[in-house]
């Protein structure tokens, strides 16, 4: 045999499959839409606050929908409360150095932070009678220090499954310390591109739409080399890509999640009216099959 | 109190197995682990070995490694007996997020099956690929040292049954002489190659179940290196904040300097 | 094996059948360096741990022991240290001069003198399957005196299947030695006693040459005989490369002498040839030439294969033994009476003088009060033999449809040597019962066998009626197994059977009971023996007594012996045997075992201290008389001193005047080293103190053997009967001699038709047993062997363009089966005389019921057989594979 290209590739693939893969897409939109709604509710016009609660709106479903297929995912999902409460002596269950110990904790706390974001977009919409609710919200100071602790946990849920999987010892995940990196930035871009197409959908023209379309492409440009920085510090192991897994990465999320879009960005004549949505549809599909790379593509080998 | 017990464990010898996957099938017994496809199993047509690896139903595997030269004028068939190596500083016990995975009195490490919930982050995390779900219990199982046994003053049943005592179960302190011992009495025969893995504390803070060699690791399927899985917790965690940070700027770039042509605010 | 310097394991695949036993090899390897030597067709896990491993093609292991032997008796270590010369000189017959009509396989191109067509057994029975036989009259002993035969040792297979016309005089020479009546016999005095008798079959004394230099002398002849099996003739014929066969060589000598010791461990990769009685005889004849005999660490160890095989062998399912290797009286030898038996049968010279306590005792056993010295204790009801009634043998019988019924009880012959015509055989019976724990292919031949199946036999056809009845497995019974190193260790019952399971002892002695019920008033003579059996084992215990189980305790007695007139007194070894009816042993090999109600010594668990020579005495029983090392007078010198301080075992006191040691001494205890042989004396009085081999008539161990075997006096190396090469030593290619049962689905093929170019051999996993009976049906093992297999080489599986896993379709004279291909570089082609010979090989576990089926592989195989033992060749023969 030869050399191996690193210890990793003597460990068992964990068998995390669509379930994760949909969980992690699911769960960085719940984050990144927060953040970017606390992002509007502070640095937004008085107009954009739509735009805004669009996010809340986005987040609390999709946190909810990230509890449940994580909660699916295990083999005894009935014992998914294991996490937070040790099963004997049912006293609190937190393990700081362990990426899914303190991940269910956040997911529970943001799963409150995006509930009361949630109610409290409602609230304003009136769509829900409970005025008490919009001071929740930012600029109030109550609301700003709820969205500020809630927008630093849109972060963390959207950051801690890379850094979940980089502390493990599959080969990819565990040679690169970038992951967590990536989904971060990841995350808000295709949160931005989710909440752009509500919003051209609704035909919204509010100024932070183009701020947003604006912050999409810088992301995704981020996103872009932070990837190529995930590759290079893989070293040998990126060999391991130099497969099916590697194509689709290539195309699917390098190409069409990343360079044609930004190619729409540059040149806004190309497709018209149809531009923008492209490319957030094709930012959406490359952040789905980025993750679907990543989660599969170790372990395949 | 009762005195603390000596960190116990299993010296693998396996310049004297044989193959015989006594100790698989007397681990099976023991534990009442189902077999492969209640048992109608296909050949693998990878030499001897039918069960492939370690996984849930599986505590221990022989592993058998063809190494022959194309005239034949050099071969060997390395036979080695894997299982958990009840690792001091354990990656799956470090990960696991519901604390079922313990570490015992015997200093081994053990999954409690009544709390695993199934997350399988364990399984990511083992550096030697030892857990797997077992599909009865669907949760993470693996070797328990014989937890049961031990604590019923027994010799694990796999150790029991090794025919030419390729496993030797004790203290680890002890094993570890005899395996020094073993080692220089087989260089001194004229096998250089031969060394333990696993015996010192340079190896995850040392296997409580270590191995004599003839070969390099990799040859029977084991990590050169193993490494837990917190080294990249920090780096991690920190880039991680730095892409927040990161994103956080362009959000706040993007909203200040935003062009002209204020839409309506109609929700 | 623990002690052994060097072990040679040759025959066997030691790791895998018998790992347990393995651990002394590897305790000898680790604790103090021993040398492992594997010589096998293929790499397999004993190999693995070998120092070296020697690969030779299946059936060539003549070839190679002749070669190693040629090389020791050419050696300068050999030739120079005293050890062996004074070895050989005093232990062996090397000094005996053989009858100068002897010709050699040298002289008479790959035969011995004597040869002529078969004659035939009786026309009642003409299933002995002989193709030739030899006259063995030339291969005597010569002695002072003319007319003088040499004498027959344990009765072989073959000892019994020809008529005798036995002429008084018995100068006309016998068609097998062990018939040779004694000239006296006609007129011998009647016994008990029988010592008379005993004494008046002394033969006059041997010629020696005690200078080894008489070209007739055994030492010379056997020099001659293996002068060409040089290196160069080891390798074209084995295809094991010059120079690892000289590896071989020089380790086996350099751990032999007077302080090291070489052991050689075989099964059945010996045994399965038409000359493996042979094979086990050159490596005998090896380690005698090399003092590896009777001492701690030496030997050749047969490796018994099914649980306590060696006790059905001792207690024998036999058909030509009765206990303890008292031959079978036969309707072809002159065994009218038990005095005409003790005449034929009787070795006058050495310990086997006793016979007639064995067998009177043995007889008192079987008829009790009934036995009397009038009616020469019964003799007369015994049953007697016609020919070969081998398992072999008993399938042509009854495919001739001569056998009407059979009892199979623990053992599955659906599946056994050329499956297809076992099984027609099957078809041919009335009636057949099998008894297991599973239900096996033989249980179901007539509705799931391969011709069923495939509609070229039709259920409906089939007249068998068949019964199953369940067996209790060991751990339901009590009851003794006796090891590969005749060890007896009582096994306690651990559980209930369930359900309607019943023990075989149950099953023997209910039959028993029924039968002579059903004889109870018959007035036939031939029913006698029915009437007078004594058969009472009622269990102590109400609840094993309800259920019919007898006891196990009372069996052993039996076989143990006890006093006639004193029943409670057990006998404390065989010593106390008396030839006149007042000592009464079923087995008297086993006396010793139960000295006394409550000292079941079968039982005792006690190990030597560690780290002190000694025999592990305290630990079970072994037989004859608890000892560990047969022939342990070998460990000491001629003067009864330790050879070395390192290879001590057992020793003359002088002091105390006898035999000490850390075993029990396989010797008369009082015979002192110096006592010189009595001419014309029988028993052990006819032997010096010098002469170990105390069962012998000489007390010499054979390298030349003069009676006993059929088929020669010294190993040749033979080609299989199939074998796709011409013989490289002789222009004779097969063993003269084998057995062929003729019939159309037993087709053999000729030497190198190329429709069957591969040597193949067939073996056993040690994830399975046997037929798969007891393996096949339980998940944990079928996982770890899931399917049947066959091996092959790389390079002929490129030839063939089968690739790993491909199902194959492989051919032999008798049928095709299929199998996957497991290609791996442990398989290797060998080159022989030039030309490259490929060699396949599978395990043959496989069956058509339990959770794991597959085809039975021994429809591949043939009914042909060594002729001493009725063995069939199934460890070489030839095949073709093809993808399929
Ligand atoms: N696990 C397991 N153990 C068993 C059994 C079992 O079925 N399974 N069966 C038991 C029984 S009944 C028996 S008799 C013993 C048999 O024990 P073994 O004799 O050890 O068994 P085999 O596997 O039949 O043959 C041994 C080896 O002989 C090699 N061989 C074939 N032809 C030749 C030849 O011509 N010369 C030489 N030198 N080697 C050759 C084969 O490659 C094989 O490796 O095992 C007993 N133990
Ligand atoms: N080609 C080829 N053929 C061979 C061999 C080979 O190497 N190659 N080896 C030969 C050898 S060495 C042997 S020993 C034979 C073996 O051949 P068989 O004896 O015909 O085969 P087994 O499978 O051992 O059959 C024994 C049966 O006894 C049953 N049994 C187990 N315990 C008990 C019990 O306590 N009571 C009863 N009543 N039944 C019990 C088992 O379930 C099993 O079905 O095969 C021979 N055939
Ligand atoms: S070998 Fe793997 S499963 Fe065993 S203790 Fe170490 S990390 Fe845990
Ligand atoms: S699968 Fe079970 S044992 Fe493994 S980490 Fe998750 S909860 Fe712990
Ligand atoms: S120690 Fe026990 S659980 Fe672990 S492999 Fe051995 S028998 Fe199985
Ligand atoms: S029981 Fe011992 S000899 Fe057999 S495979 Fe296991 S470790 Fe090797
Ligand atoms: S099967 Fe029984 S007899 Fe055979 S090696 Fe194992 S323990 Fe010994
Ligand atoms: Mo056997």
């Amino acid at each position: 045999m030869n050399t191996p290209l690193s210890s990793t590739f003597f460990s068992a693939p964990p068998e995390w499959g669509w379930l994760i893969v949909l969980y992690f897409f699911v769960g960085g939109l719940a984050g990144g839409s927060y953040f970017l709604a606390v992002l509007i509710d502070f640095f937004g016009r008085p107009e954009d606050r739509p735009l805004a609660r669009l996010g809340y709106y986005i987040a609390f479903p999709c946190i909810v929908l990230s509890g449940l297929l994580l909660t699916l995912d295990l083999t005894r999902p009935e014992r998914f409360w294991h996490m937070l409460f040790d099963a004997h002596s049912f006293r609190l269950m937190f393990k700081p150095w362990s990426p899914m110990s303190i991940g269910s904790w956040a997911l529970l706390v943001f799963g409150l932070f995006s509930l009361i974001g949630f109610l409290s977009a409602l609230a304003e919409a009136d769509r829900l009678k409970w005025p008490a609710a919009r001071s929740l919200r930012p600029p109030g100071i109550i609301g700003a220090i709820v969205s500020v602790i809630g927008g630093l946990l849109g972060f963390f849920v959207a950051g801690y499954t890379g850094v979940l999987l980089a502390v493990t010892n599959r080969p990819i995940w565990s040679d690169t310390p970038l992951l967590g990196m990536l989904f971060v930035v990841s995350a808000a871009s295709i949160s931005a591109s989710l909440m752009l197409l509500f919003a051209e959908k609704s035909r919204w023209t509010m100024p932070g739409v183009r701020a947003l379309h604006r912050m999409d492409a810088w992301v995704v440009a981020l996103e872009f080399i932070v990837l190529i920085a995930v590759m290079i510090s893989l070293g040998p192991v990126f060999r391991a890509w130099l497969s099916a897994w590697g194509l689709l990465l290539f195309f699917g999320v390098i190409v069409v999640g990343m360079l044609i879009p930004l190619a729409l960005f540059w040149r806004r004549e190309w497709l018209g009216a149809l531009n923008a949505t492209a490319a957030a549809v094709l930012i959406l599909v490359g952040g789905f099959i980025l993750r679907l790379v990543i989660v599969f593509s170790a372990q395949g080998v | 109190m009762a005195a603390q017990p000596e960190p116990m464990g299993f010296y693998t010898d396996t310049t004297v197995c044989i193959g015989c996957k006594a100790c698989e099938v007397a681990c099976k017994e023991w534990n009442q682990l189902p077999s492969t496809n209640g048992g109608k199993n296909t050949l693998s047509g990878d030499s001897y070995d039918n069960t492939r690896a370690l996984d849930g139903i599986h505590w221990r595997h022989v592993k058998f490694v063809e190494q022959f030269t194309d005239d034949r004028k050099d071969g060997r068939w390395l036979l080695m007996s894997d299982v958990c190596k009840h690792c001091v500083h354990a990656a799956c016990l470090e990960v696991c997020p519901t604390n079922a995975i313990i570490r015992t009195e015997f200093d081994t490490v053990v999954i409690q099956s009544d709390t695993c919930n199934g997350c399988r982050d364990c399984i990511s995390a083992c550096p030697f690929g030892v857990i797997e779900i077992n599909p009865v219990s669907g949760t993470a199982q693996k070797c328990t040292l014989c937890y049961d046994r031990l604590q019923a003053g027994k010799e694990p049943a796999c150790s029991q049954a090794c025919p030419t005592q390729s496993i030797q179960f004790g203290t680890i302190r002890d094993l570890r002489d005899r395996a020094q011992k073993r080692v220089d009495q087989l260089k001194q025969m004229g096998e250089q190659r031969a060394y333990l893995y696993g015996a010192d504390d340079k190896m995850l803070g040392g296997l409580n179940s270590f191995y004599l060699l003839v070969d390099k690791p990799e040859v029977y399927g084991l990590p050169p290196d193993p490494q837990m899985p917190s080294r990249n917790l920090k780096a991690g965690s920190w880039l991680s904040a730095l892409g927040a940070i990161a994103v956080g700027l362009m959000g706040v770039i993007s909203f200040r300097n935003r062009g002209a042509g204020a839409g309506e605010d109609r929700p | 094996m623990a002690d052994s310097d060097c072990i040679v394991v040759m025959g066997s695949n030691m790791a895998e059948n018998h790992p347990v036993a393995f651990r002394w090899p590897m305790k000898a390897k680790v604790e103090h360096g021993a040398k492992i030597i594997h010589v096998d067709p293929r790499f397999t896990r004993t190999s693995a741990v070998a120092d070296i491993y020697a690969p030779v093609r299946a059936g060539s292991d003549i070839a190679f022991l002749g070669g190693v032997i040629n090389y020791v008796l050419n050696s300068e270590k050999w030739n120079k240290e005293p050890f062996f010369k004074t070895f050989v000189a005093n232990y062996t017959n090397a000094a005996t001069i053989i009858n100068e009509d002897f010709k050699d396989t040298e002289d008479l191109n790959g035969v011995f003198s004597g040869l002529a067509p078969a004659k035939g057994g009786v026309p009642e029975w003409p299933f002995n399957g002989a193709t030739n036989q030899y006259d063995g009259a030339t291969w005597q002993y010569a002695r002072t005196k003319v007319g003088a035969q040499g004498q027959g040792a344990a009765a072989t297979a073959q000892s019994g299947e020809t008529k005798v016309s036995s002429g008084p005089d018995g100068t006309k020479a016998p068609a097998t030695p062990a018939a040779a009546p004694a000239p006296a016999a006609a007129k011998a005095p009647i016994g008990p006693p029988f010592d008379a008798l005993v004494a008046s079959a002394v033969r006059p004394p041997v010629l020696k040459d005690e200078t080894l230099q008489n070209p007739h002398c055994v030492f010379q002849i056997v020099k001659r005989h293996f002068s060409r099996y040089t290196p160069e003739v080891v390798e074209k014929t084995t295809g094991c490369p010059k120079e690892t066969f000289l590896k071989v060589a020089e380790a086996i000598l350099a751990n032999s002498g007077a302080d090291r010791t070489t052991s050689f461990a075989y099964a059945v990769a010996w045994t399965q040839h038409t000359y493996g009685v042979q094979i086990i005889g050159a490596c005998a004849l090896l380690q005698l030439l090399l003092g590896n005999i009777g001492r701690p660490g030496a030997g050749v160890m047969a490796l018994r294969g099914h649980a306590s095989i060696q006790g059905s062998t001792d207690i024998p399912t036999l058909y030509h033994s009765i206990q303890g290797y008292l031959a079978a009286p036969t309707a072809l030898k002159k065994h009218d009476t038990l005095q005409d038996y003790i005449a034929a049968e009787i070795i006058p010279t050495g310990y086997w003088a006793n016979m007639p306590k064995f067998m009177v005792s043995y007889l008192k056993s079987v008829y009790g009060d009934a036995a009397t010295k009038e009616n020469q204790f019964g003799y007369d009801w015994h049953p007697k033999i016609l020919g070969d009634h081998s398992h072999m043998a008993m399938f042509a019988a009854m495919n001739a449809g001569k056998v009407k019924g059979m009892f199979c009880v623990g053992q599955n012959p659906a599946t056994s040597v050329n499956a297809k015509m076992e099984r027609s055989g099957l078809r041919k019976l009335e009636w057949l019962v099998v008894k297991d724990n599973w239900i096996t292919e033989t249980a179901t031949f007539w509705k799931n066998a391969p011709e069923v199946k495939n509609g070229q036999v039709k259920t409906a056809d089939i007249k068998t009626e068949v019964f199953f009845l369940p067996a209790t497995q060991v751990a339901e019974v009590d009851g003794t197994f006796t090891n590969t190193q005749r060890m007896l260790q009582f096994h306690h019952k651990a559980a209930e059977a369930p359900g309607d399971c019943r023990s075989d002892t149950w099953f023997s002695y209910e039959l028993g009971k029924r039968l002579k019920k059903l004889y109870a008033n018959s007035t036939a003579p031939r029913d006698e023996g029915w009437k007078n059996l004594v058969w009472d084992y009622e269990h102590e215990d109400e609840a094993e007594r309800k259920k019919g189980e007898p006891s196990a305790l009372k069996i052993l007695k039996e076989i143990n012996g006890f006093f006639t007139e004193d029943p409670a007194r057990h006998c404390v070894g065989f010593g106390e045997l008396k030839d006149d009816g007042s000592t009464t042993c079923a087995s008297w090999i086993y006396s010793g075992v139960y000295p006394g109600v409550g000292k079941l010594l079968a039982d005792r668990r006690t190990p030597d201290p560690p780290g002190q020579p000694g025999a592990q005495l305290q630990w079970g029983w072994a037989w004859p008389a608890n000892r560990r090392v047969m022939y342990n007078r070998c460990s000491a010198d001629p003067e009864g001193k330790p050879w070395s301080e390192k290879k001590k075992w057992v020793w003359w006191d002088a002091e105390a005047k006898k035999w000490a040691g850390y075993d029990v001494p396989d010797y008369i205890a009082v015979k002192p080293p110096t006592d010189k042989a009595k001419p014309g004396a029988a028993g052990m009085d006819a032997l010096p103190g010098t002469a170990p081999f105390i069962m012998r008539p000489d007390g010499l161990g054979w390298l030349f053997v003069p009676a006993g075997l059929v088929d020669g006096p010294l190993p040749t190396h033979y080609e299989p009967v199939e074998s796709p090469v011409p013989n490289p030593l002789y222009k004779q290619q097969t063993s003269p001699v084998y057995k062929h049962w003729k019939d159309d689905g037993n087709k053999l093929a000729t030497m190198g038709d190329p429709a069957f170019p591969y040597v193949i051999t067939t073996y056993r996993l040690t994830e399975h047993y046997l037929a798969g009976g007891m393996s096949r049906w339980l998940p944990w093992l079928n996982e770890l062997q899931p399917e049947l297999f066959i091996e092959i080489s790389p390079e002929l599986a490129q030839e063939k363009g089968i690739k790993n896993l491909d199902w194959c379709k492989i051919t032999s004279p008798r049928t095709e089966i299929r199998a996957k291909a497991l290609v791996t570089k442990r398989m290797r082609p060998f080159k022989i005389d030039g030309k490259v010979i490929h060699q396949v090989g599978m395990p043959w576990h496989w069956g058509y019921e339990g959770l794991s089926t597959g085809d039975v592989v021994n429809e591949l195989t043939s009914l042909i057989a060594d002729p001493n033992v009725s063995m069939h060749e199934g460890k070489a023969f030839v095949c073709n594979v093809q993808k399929a």
